[in-house]
C-alpha cells in the first residue's frame, strides 16, 4: 500500500522525534543516575565523618556503652541510615550481625553496599577503619544509607521520559501531518489544474508564479512536456488535415468521374478511359497509403531489420544509376564524393537517397552539378546532396523534412510528387537511427541525412 | 495453372478470382481459414494467395499447418503493414508476401515468378513481328536495323519482350531493370520508356511498345491502331 505523502512525513516525524528524544532521555536518565550516586556517596562520606569521632573518643568498654546509645539514636531519629562497627574485640562492635556475604558485598574500605532485609533497595555503605585507640583495637566503621527514594526518584524520572518521548513522537506525527497538509497544499491546487487540461485546452498550461521553487520546477517541466504534446497534436491534426487534402483530390477525381461517365450510355472506348484515368488516381491513392504506412513504422521506433556491412558510396552508386535518365532528361551530372562502411537496410537507404537525389534535380538549373558526399564522422556516416540553384528560405528549411511541406505551395498538384519524399528520407535516418539535415547558403543547397555507424 | 485463394473480403476475393481466371488460372477461393486450411490440405494446387487476417482461424495457422504436410508455394497478404507480420510469414514458411493495397499486376507478377520456378531453359534468341533480340550478345534488330540502345534501354526491352504481351507494371520494370525494388517518387520508367520508344518504334511501323494507361506497359502487336498515346 502506498502511504500519502503527508502520512509518510508524519510518520518521518514521529520516527525522527522519537530517536532525538529517546536519546535525549538516555543521556538525562544517565546524568541523573550519576548525580544521584554522587549525591549519595557525598552524603555516605559526610555522615562517616561526622560518626568516626563518636568512635574515636569512646576508646574503653565503660565508654563504648555510650557508642552504643549514641548509635541507636540516630538510627531511631533517621530509619534510612545503618551503621555497624565491626573488630576483632567483641566489646567493640555494634550492628546488627552481618552474613559473610553481606559484609564481603560491604567491602573492607571505601563504597560498597548491601541487602538487608526490610528494604526494597540495597544499601549504599561507605566503610573505612578507625585506628587503635587506647583499649579499643581497630574497627571498621561502616555507615549505610537506604537508597530507596533515590531508586524510587529515578524510576519516576524514567516513567516520566518514556511518556515525554512517546508523547513527543506522537505530537511531531500530528504536527508533521499538518505541516505536510499546509506544505503540500500547492501540490493539491497543481493536481487540481492538472485534472482540468484536455484536448480541448491545448493551450492551458499550470500556474508556476505562486509555486515554491522546488514545484516550480516541476511544474516548468510539466508545462515543457505539455507544449511538446501541443505541437505533436498541432501536427498530427495538421497532418490528418493533410491527409485528408491529398487523398480528397484523387477522390473527388475518382467519384465525378465515375459519376459522369455513368450519367449516359458511353462507348468502349470511353469506358475504358474512364477506368484507365481511375486507375491513375487509385494508384497515387496506393502509393500515398503504402508511404503513410511506412512513415507510420518509422514513427513507431522500428528499426531497419535487415541490415547489412556495405560500402556507402556503392549505394549511392546504385541510387544514381536509378536516376541516370532523369539526370540526362534535366542536363545535370551527379557526382559522388568520399566512401565509408556502414551497417544498413539497402532498400531503405537507397530509398532516401532516390528521394534525396529526386529532390535535387527538381531543383536543380539545366548544366549545373550536384554532388552526394559521404562522410565518416565519429559515431554517425553523413550522406548529404548538395545542388547549386535556387536557394531555399530559412523559414522552409526546417519543415522540409515534413509530411506534405512544399517548399512552393504551387507545386502540390503535381502528380509525380506527393510530398512525402523528405519525410521518407527522415523516416529511413530515424530506423537507422541518424538524423536529417537541410542548409541553403550562398546558391547551394544541401540536404542530407545521417545513419549511426 | 492451379491457385487457391484464401480471402474474405468478398470484392477482394471476387476481382482476384475472375482476374487470375483471365490470366489462364484455374481459381477456387475459400472464404475463410477453416475452409482454406482444408482445401489448402485436401487439393493440389500450384500455388496459394493467402490472406493474413482471416475470419475462423487466421492465415498464419493455415500456413503453418498446410507446411506440416506441403510445400505449395503460399502468397502471405498482409493488410498491416508491420515487420512482424512479414517477417512472422516468411520464417514460417511463406514464399512472398504483398502488402495491401496491392496492385493486381504485383500479385501477378509475384504469381508467375513463384510458378515459373520449373520452366525450362529460356530463349536466347526472342522476336516480335520484325523485331529480334538477341539477349546473350545484347543487341537488338528492327526491320534488320540495329537498334542502338545503351545497356538500360536494352534491359528495359529484353524484359517486355521475355513476358511478351503481359502488362508491366512500373514497379514491375523498376525492379527488373533496376533491381529496385522500393516505390518512389521517380517518372524514371516513363523517361525510359519514351527513349527506348524513341529508338525502338518511332522510325518504323508497327507500334510495339504500348502504354496501358494506370497500370503500365505491354510489348505486342496489336491490330488496332491509336488507343494508346
Amino acid at each position: 500500500m502506498k502511504l500519502s505523502i503527508s502520512k509518510r512525513l508524519a510518520a518521518m516525524f514521529a520516527v525522527a522525534s522519537f530517536v532525538m528524544l529517546a536519546v535525549l532521555s538516555i543521556a538525562m536518565h544517565g546524568l541523573l543516575k550519576r548525580e544521584l550516586e554522587r549525591h549519595q556517596s557525598n552524603e555516605l562520606h559526610a555522615r562517616w565523618t561526622m560518626y568516626k569521632p563518636i568512635v574515636v573518643r569512646n576508646d574503653d568498654v565503660e565508654h563504648w556503652q555510650y557508642v552504643r546509645q549514641k548509635f541507636d539514636n540516630s538510627i531511631s531519629e533517621n530509619n534510612r541510615v545503618s551503621l555497624w562497627v565491626q573488630g576483632g574485640d567483641p566489646h567493640f562492635v555494634y550492628g546488627s550481625p552481618l552474613t559473610d556475604e553481606q559484609r564481603h558485598s560491604m567491602g573492607a574500605n571505601g563504597f560498597g553496599q548491601v541487602r538487608l532485609p526490610g528494604h526494597e533497595a540495597p544499601l549504599k555503605t561507605y566503610s573505612a577503619e578507625v585506628e587503635a585507640h587506647g583499649e579499643r583495637p581497630a574497627v571498621l566503621l561502616t555507615v549505610g544509607i537506604d537508597s530507596t527514594p533515590f531508586v524510587e526518584t529515578l524510576q519516576a524520572f524514567t516513567v516520566g521520559l518514556i511518556a515525554l518521548t512517546v508523547v513527543g513522537a506522537l505530537g511531531a506525527a500530528g504536527l508533521g501531518y499538518y505541516i505536510a497538509g499546509v506544505g503540500l497544499r500547492p501540490v493539491e491546487r497543481l493536481s487540481r489544474e492538472a485534472q482540468a487540461l484536455s484536448p480541448g485546452y491545448l493551450s492551458r498550461r499550470l500556474q508556476t508564479d505562486t509555486l515554491a521553487p522546488e514545484l516550480s520546477e516541476l511544474a516548468d517541466s510539466f508545462n515543457g512536456a505539455l507544449s511538446r504534446l501541443e505541437t505533436a497534436y498541432q501536427q498530427l491534426e495538421a497532418f490528418n488535415a493533410d491527409v485528408a487534402h491529398e487523398l480528397r483530390t484523387p477522390l473527388g477525381n475518382l467519384i465525378g468521374q465515375t459519376q459522369v461517365t455513368l450519367s449516359r450510355e458511353r462507348s468502349l472506348t470511353e469506358l475504358k478511359e474512364a477506368l484507365h484515368s481511375n486507375l491513375e488516381d487509385l494508384e497515387r491513392l496506393r502509393a500515398i497509403v503504402n508511404d503513410m504506412l511506412f512513415l507510420a513504422r518509422a514513427d513507431r521506433g522500428e528499426r531497419a531489420p535487415n541490415r547489412v556491412e556495405v560500402s556507402i558510396a556503392q549505394e549511392v552508386a546504385h541510387a544514381v544509376e536509378y536516376l541516370e535518365f532523369i539526370f540526362e532528361e534535366a542536363g545535370v551530372k551527379v557526382r559522388i564524393e568520399g566512401d565509408a562502411q556502414a551497417s544498413i537496410e539497402t532498400s531503405l537507404f537507397r530509398r532516401a537517397v532516390t528521394n534525396l537525389l529526386q529532390n535535387a534535380v527538381q531543383h536543380a538549373p539545366r548544366g549545373a552539378e550536384i554532388v552526394v558526399f559521404v562522410l565518416q564522422q565519429p559515431g554517425a556516416i553523413r550522406v548529404s546532396v548538395q545542388n547549386t540553384g535556387p536557394g531555399i528560405a530559412r523559414e522552409h528549411l526546417s519543415r522540409l523534412f515534413d509530411r506534405f511541406y512544399r517548399v512552393d505551395s504551387s507545386r502540390s498538384g503535381s502528380r509525380e510528387n506527393h510530398g512525402l519524399g523528405l519525410a521518407i528520407v527522415r523516416a529511413v535516418a530515424t530506423m537507422h537511427g541518424g538524423t536529417v539535415f537541410a542548409e541553403s547558403e550562398s546558391g547551394a543547397t544541401t540536404i542530407g541525412f545521417t545513419v549511426a555507424a | 495453372m492451379k491457385v487457391l485463394i484464401v480471402e474474405d473480403e468478398p470484392k477482394t476475393a471476387d476481382y482476384l478470382e475472375r482476374g487470375l481466371r483471365e490470366q489462364g488460372y484455374v481459381v477456387d477461393v475459400a472464404r475463410d481459414g477453416l475452409d482454406g486450411k482444408h482445401m489448402a490440405l485436401e487439393y493440389e494446387y500450384d500455388v496459394i494467395v493467402l490472406d493474413v487476417m482471416l475470419p475462423g482461424t487466421d492465415g498464419f495457422s493455415v500456413l503453418h499447418a498446410l507446411r506440416e504436410q506441403r510445400q505449395t508455394p503460399v502468397i502471405m497478404l498482409t493488410a498491416r503493414d508491420r515487420v512482424d507480420d512479414r517477417v512472422r510469414g516468411l520464417r514460417e514458411g511463406a514464399d512472398d508476401y504483398l502488402v495491401k493495397p496491392f496492385s493486381f499486376l504485383e500479385l501477378v507478377a509475384r504469381l508467375q515468378a513463384l510458378t515459373r520456378r520449373s520452366r525450362g531453359q529460356e530463349a536466347m534468341q526472342l522476336r516480335i513481328a520484325d523485331l529480334q533480340i538477341d539477349l546473350l550478345a545484347r543487341k537488338a534488330w528492327r526491320n534488320g536495323q540495329r537498334l542502338d540502345l545503351t545497356a538500360k534501354e536494352f534491359a528495359l526491352l529484353a524484359a517486355l519482350a521475355r513476358r511478351k504481351g503481359e502488362i508491366l507494371s512500373k514497379t514491375t520494370i523498376a525492379e527488373l531493370v533496376w533491381d529496385v525494388n522500393f516505390d518512389s517518387d521517380t517518372n524514371v520508367v516513363e523517361v525510359a520508356v519514351k527513349r527506348l520508344r524513341s529508338k525502338l518504334d518511332d522510325p518504323f511501323k508497327p507500334t510495339l511498345l504500348h502504354t496501358v494507361r494506370g497500370m503500365g506497359y505491354v510489348l505486342e502487336v496489336r491490330d488496332e491502331q491509336g488507343e494508346d498515346t
